[in-house]
């Protein structure tokens, strides 16, 4: 069965990395992106990405700095998904920009009015502070999988970066403190950190004037609460299916489930607002593409991906009493396919309305119109970068002390200064 | 009858002193310009310019005369003495679109680019109904949205007032075009107009000049895969001559100079009633303005 799950997954990452080198060899040309719609698929898959890392990170931070020990087991499921899911939307960035070989260039030239510049800086920050996390979270672990054979005894050797932990209990205790302190200083940074860099990636869209639908303060807040919800559904979903059995799952799955629940009805709030205040006006560029969205051809996307998936149904399904597992779980899929959707309308339907009227009719050119449907290279690329993320984090998981085998609360307990253990 | 026909010798042999003299400095002008073209190999910012002599007898109409005179004027200041402004004038514009097509010449254009569109629009109802036509070369707004997302600084504003893009800085991600509230700001996908025939012609294989710097466009070298827009010519206007546009406009719609100097030609223009620039409220401050 795994290696079934395996050979699907590589199989898809060989034929998306296949259109990866056609679209390096071709160029932009092979993909259906215009002009007057320069940002597609690639971009809102970026953008979800970016919001499934920075969702997952606060939530790991709810562990490391809140302390709210109920959510301790998710706590590295956490970290590892908002690494492999940064590195995703870096990787569709990476393939979406003209020239990907000038990707450095972003590093050594910036531009301190551009939002766009920051975030790369931000994100480069975030990402060594995950490692840090990881590392201080792993180190034990890593050292005594060190000790075995094999692959992961190799993995685990590398990625200990030479930690030793100490054979005296004292000093273990030592030593087990002070990651403690370094998770909790980590995830300090990190907070503003995760808001800046899926604000920032809001904001990215938000301060541009020349686009109505994202030119507004609840762009960021949106992002930001769309990736809160992300973050929460795929814990909930990795949670519920993969993580082994232990005495609390029920109860901890029930708390992700209420979390869930509630990071919904306010993106549901945000959306009520928007749609609302914008249907309100009469001002073309308000109204167009929102009854684009609700009523236009791809209607679909918003009624059943971003309504039906992502909010009504995990709603309807961690809400009842005794949600069982398999509900939060399923609950954590749905919402995951549904903010999808909510990427792609929070990015494509802005090109509904072009910047001069009359401005496709000017000049007839197939690159010259605001029309855009993802093209075969853009889907299968796509796929296959997924299916890739995908693998990576599996292999992670079998490779990684990702579940603990002797389960080390690393929290404080705030009475006795001491650092206790449970068995897992 | 003879005296006549000594008249007739006389005016004939003026003539066609004149017309072999205009013939001559026509051609002088275009090979200067081509010559200067095909030696250029500034840097982008195309600063320090040799600035090519006018002919001395150049029978063109007074407008585009004057034009050119207040250029090489212009070109003996410092450059960020200068202030490149253009103005369009909506009554006479009749759509003709040769100014597009120019520019696409000039600038050797491929598919899916275009610098200077004209958008037309159509005025109230039959019987009284009409055209309107409207240029829409790059604003180079005094504020420009676009320069402020560039994560690179690849685009940036020169002194002269081009919003010029460094061609090797680009990364290509499209923030710019995004950004760009007149849709100025294009992309260049890599394509050729002869690309699915046998041979790609050579048309389409010459060097652009544009920014000072012969280029040719090949998979994966710049200008392919960065953004692309119109920068008033100003490889030609720093070896004196005016925008590709500007000199091909058959109803003289169109100027083209220094605003910094308050006697021009583009200075009297825009002091005259009913002038307009696009999307004032944004307060981009564009550098072209509208006549209607």
């Amino acid at each position: 069965m795994k290696k079934l799950y395996y050979l699907i997954l590589s199989i898809m990452a060989v034929i998306g990395l296949w259109s990866v080198i056609i679209r390096l060899g071709e160029g932009m040309k092979v993909t259906a992106l215009t002009t007057y719609s320069s940002w597609g698929l690639w971009v809102v898959l970026y953008i979800f990405f970016i919001g499934l890392s920075a969702g997952s990170f606060l939530l790991s931070t709810m562990v490391y700095v809140f302390n709210m020990k109920q959510f301790e087991r998710v706590g590295r499921i956490a970290l590892l998904s908002a690494l492999v899911s940064l590195g995703a939307g870096m990787l569709f960035i990476l393939i979406d920009i003209g020239h990907p070989e000038r990707f450095w260039h972003t590093l050594v030239y910036r531009q301190g009015n551009s939002v766009l510049s920051w975030e790369i800086h931000f994100y480069l920050i975030y990402l060594v502070l995950m490692l840090a996390e990881l590392w201080f979270l792993m180190r034990e672990d890593l050292n005594k999988a060190a000790g075995g054979t094999g692959i992961k005894a190799a993995m685990s050797k590398l990625l200990a970066l030479g930690y030793k932990a100490p054979q005296d209990a004292e000093q273990l205790g030592r030593h087990r403190k002070s990651a403690k302190k370094w998770l909790k200083a980590l995830g300090i940074i990190g907070i503003p950190t995760a808001i800046a860099v899926h604000g920032g990636t809001g904001s990215i869209f938000g301060v541009v004037t020349a686009k109505h639908y994202w030119n507004s303060g609840l762009t960021p807040i949106i992002f930001l609460v769309s990736a809160l919800v992300s973050g929460t559904a795929l814990m909930a979903f990795i949670y519920a299916f993969w993580s082994p059995e232990t005495d609390d799952k029920d109860t901890l799955l029930k708390k992700l489930g209420s979390l869930l629940a509630l990071f919904i009805s306010v993106d549901l709030l945000l959306v009520a607002a928007e749609y609302l205040i914008g249907f309100y006006s009469t001002s073309p560029e308000a109204r167009l593409p929102l009854m684009n969205i609700v009523s236009g051809d791809n209607w679909y996307i918003f009624w059943i991906g971003q309504i039906a998936l992502g909010a009504l149904i995990p709603l309807a399904l961690v809400a009842r009493r005794n949600a069982s597992r398999r509900a939060i779980g399923v609950a954590g899929l749905s919402v995951i396919i549904g903010i999808v959707a909510v990427r792609w309308n929070l990015i494509v339907p802005a090109y509904d309305v072009l910047p001069i009227h009359g401005l496709d009719k000017a000049y007839f050119d197939p690159r010259l119109v605001n029309h855009y449907v993802p093209n075969t290279v853009e889907w299968l690329s796509s796929l296959g970068l997924i299916s890739l993320a995908v693998l990576i984090f599996s292999v992670a998981w079998e490779i990684l002390p990702v579940i603990a085998e002797e389960e080390v609360q690393l929290s404080y307990d705030g009475q006795t200064n001491e650092v206790s253990t449970i068995k897992a | 009858m003879s005296s006549n026909d000594k008249d007739c010798q006389k005016e004939r042999r003026e003539f066609l002193k004149k017309g072999i003299a205009a013939a001559g400095s026509g051609l002088l002008l275009a090979s200067a310009i081509k010559v200067g073209g095909a030696t250029a190999q500034n840097s982008i910012d195309g600063g320090a310019d040799s600035v090519l002599p006018l002919p001395k007898d150049l029978p063109a109409d007074k407008n585009l005369l004057r034009m050119y005179q207040e250029l090489h004027r212009a070109l003996e200041k410092p450059m960020d003495q200068r202030q490149w402004v253009m103005v369009i004038d909506r009554e006479k514009c009749v759509g003709c679109v040769s100014c597009t097509v120019a520019c696409k010449a000039e600038n050797c254009l491929p598919p899916g680019v275009v610098y200077r569109p004209v958008i037309d629009e159509e005025v109230g109802k039959f019987p009284n109904v009409r055209r309107r036509y409207l240029p829409r070369p790059c604003m180079h707004c005094e504020k420009p949205p676009c320069t402020k997302v560039c994560p690179v600084k690849a685009t940036y504003k020169r002194s002269d007032g081009i919003v010029s893009i460094n061609y090797e800085k680009c990364i290509g991600c499209r923030y710019c075009i995004n950004a760009c509230p007149y849709g100025a700001r294009g992309f260049d996908w890599g394509e050729y107009y002869t690309e699915d025939t046998p041979e790609i012609q050579s048309y389409e294989l010459q060097p652009g000049f544009e920014y000072g710097t012969a280029r040719v466009r090949g998979k994966g070298k710049s200008p392919v895969g960065n953004a692309r827009k119109c920068h008033f010519c100003i490889h030609r206007v720093n070896k004196g001559a005016l925008p590709a546009c500007v000199t091909t406009c058959m109803g003289r719609s169109t100027y083209f100079g220094d605003y910094s100097d308050r006697h021009s030609l583009v200075a009297e223009l825009i002091g005259s009633t009913n002038v307009t620039r696009l999307k004032e409220e944004l307060g981009t401050g564009p550098s072209v303005y509208y006549l209607s």
